[in-house]
């Protein structure tokens, strides 16, 4: 591996937007598709590693320095799109290499170790299992806004999140249809499939660091979130009508 | 963290909840939102030449983005477009004493002043146009 590659990785867990220069970007700076952790062979058995945390081959837990992010975690390179049953097949295998109960009888540094990289990866499977939080994760490793930063939205979007609201707010006093939840159930899933598949055209192929499209991005993300709020309030509205008809 | 007197009445007993004709050549609406939070905010005015005769607010949020625009509706009311304007979240800060965290919550009331006042301008300039059109 070459010391540039070695630089882009510490970056990448640092400050993750920048690439090249500090000053300027060179147009042909490499793109955040690339992986920023490059797979290395295991230093005790000489296997492919598969994650710089732990060799599944001979079951060493591994120091990555520095922390690696969530698609490094996993050994993938950084996408929008991701196979879920290839996420959750990865997940497997390297939980079970880096399983406490294997390393019960180990030295208790590498027992903690063990321990601390297990958390990792859970952490980092809760970001890439997640379609809005692998997306704003993205969005915020490319040096994208924040949703804090950018919180500007179509009047016409938000009016929208204003009716969803008047609509909950009616359920909650045992008004409407009696379909009625249903009703906003379907309405919210369009608006979240709508939100979803804009901001699928801004992040694929993933955009360069700082491109002006995270700023769509985002937008779309502030939508996503509206949405999944909204979904949320209805989920506890109708779990609190299924308990009271007990 | 305790709400302060002044965010509890406003809370308990807001001003001007409510909507007015969003059609009307004579309304302004402004919606704003918060995506941290998913907190919205409609706030309308009626304006009468340039002064603002009346104002209704519907938000779905905490207790401080309702105590927010219903203390930004009893501001604007007899306020000129550019009087509104110029009201500014640090003074709904300190007037319903928000502590810092919630202190966007002025932000979107201001904001959706703003916006209101802003929709109103928007449309009153179409109206000329028609007109000189005519």
């Amino acid at each position: 591996m070459s010391e540039r590659d070695a630089d882009d990785r510490s970056r990448a867990a640092t400050e993750p937007a920048s690439g090249g220069e500090r000053t300027s970007r060179p147009a042909s700076s490499r793109s955040a598709s690339t992986t920023t952790w490059t797979p290395q062979s295991c230093s005790s058995c000489s296997a492919d590693l598969i994650s710089p945390l732990v060799c599944a081959a001979c079951r060493t837990p591994l120091v990555a320095e520095p922390a690696p992010g969530p698609f490094e975690v996993f050994g993938f390179e950084r996408t929008f799109e991701l196979d879920g049953r290839t996420l959750m097949k990865r997940l497997l295998q390297l939980s079970k290499a880096l399983h406490p109960d294997f390393y019960a009888g180990a030295d208790p540094q590498v027992r903690s170790l063990a321990e601390r990289s297990t958390a990792e990866l859970n952490a980092a499977h809760k970001i890439l299992a997640n379609d809005y939080r692998r997306a704003d994760y993205l969005v915020r490793a490319l040096g994208g806004p924040t949703s804090e930063a950018d919180r500007q939205m179509p009047q016409a979007f938000l009016m929208e999140v204003l009716e969803w609201n008047e609509a909950l707010e009616e359920l909650r006093a045992g008004e409407g249809a009696a379909d009625g939840p249903e009703q906003l159930a379907s309405q919210l899933r369009e608006a979240r499939d709508e939100a979803m598949d804009a901001l699928r055209g801004h992040l694929v192929p993933l955009p360069a660091a700082g491109a002006a499209v995270l700023a769509d991005a985002r937008r779309d993300l502030n939508a996503v979130r509206y949405v999944d709020r909204a979904l949320e309030q209805l989920s506890e509205i109708r779990l609190g009508r299924a308990s009271s008809r007990r | 963290m305790a709400y302060s007197d002044k965010v509890l009445d406003h809370y308990n007993n807001p001003r001007n909840v409510g909507a007015l004709d969003k059609k009307s050549e004579n309304v302004g609406t402004g919606v704003v939102g918060a995506p941290e939070c998913g907190d919205v905010m409609k706030l309308q005015i009626e304006v009468d030449g340039d002064r603002i005769v009346d104002a209704k607010f519907k938000t779905f949020g905490c207790g401080s983005a309702i105590a927010s625009s219903s203390l930004a509706t009893e501001w604007v009311k007899g306020k000129t477009l550019d009087e509104a304007l110029s009201i500014s979240n640090t003074e709904i800060v300190q007037e319903l004493s928000l502590p810092p965290v919630k202190i966007h919550c002025s932000v979107l009331a201001e904001d959706a002043i703003k916006a209101a006042v802003n929709d109103f301008k928007a449309k009153r300039a179409t109206t000329a146009q028609e007109q000189s059109a005519k």
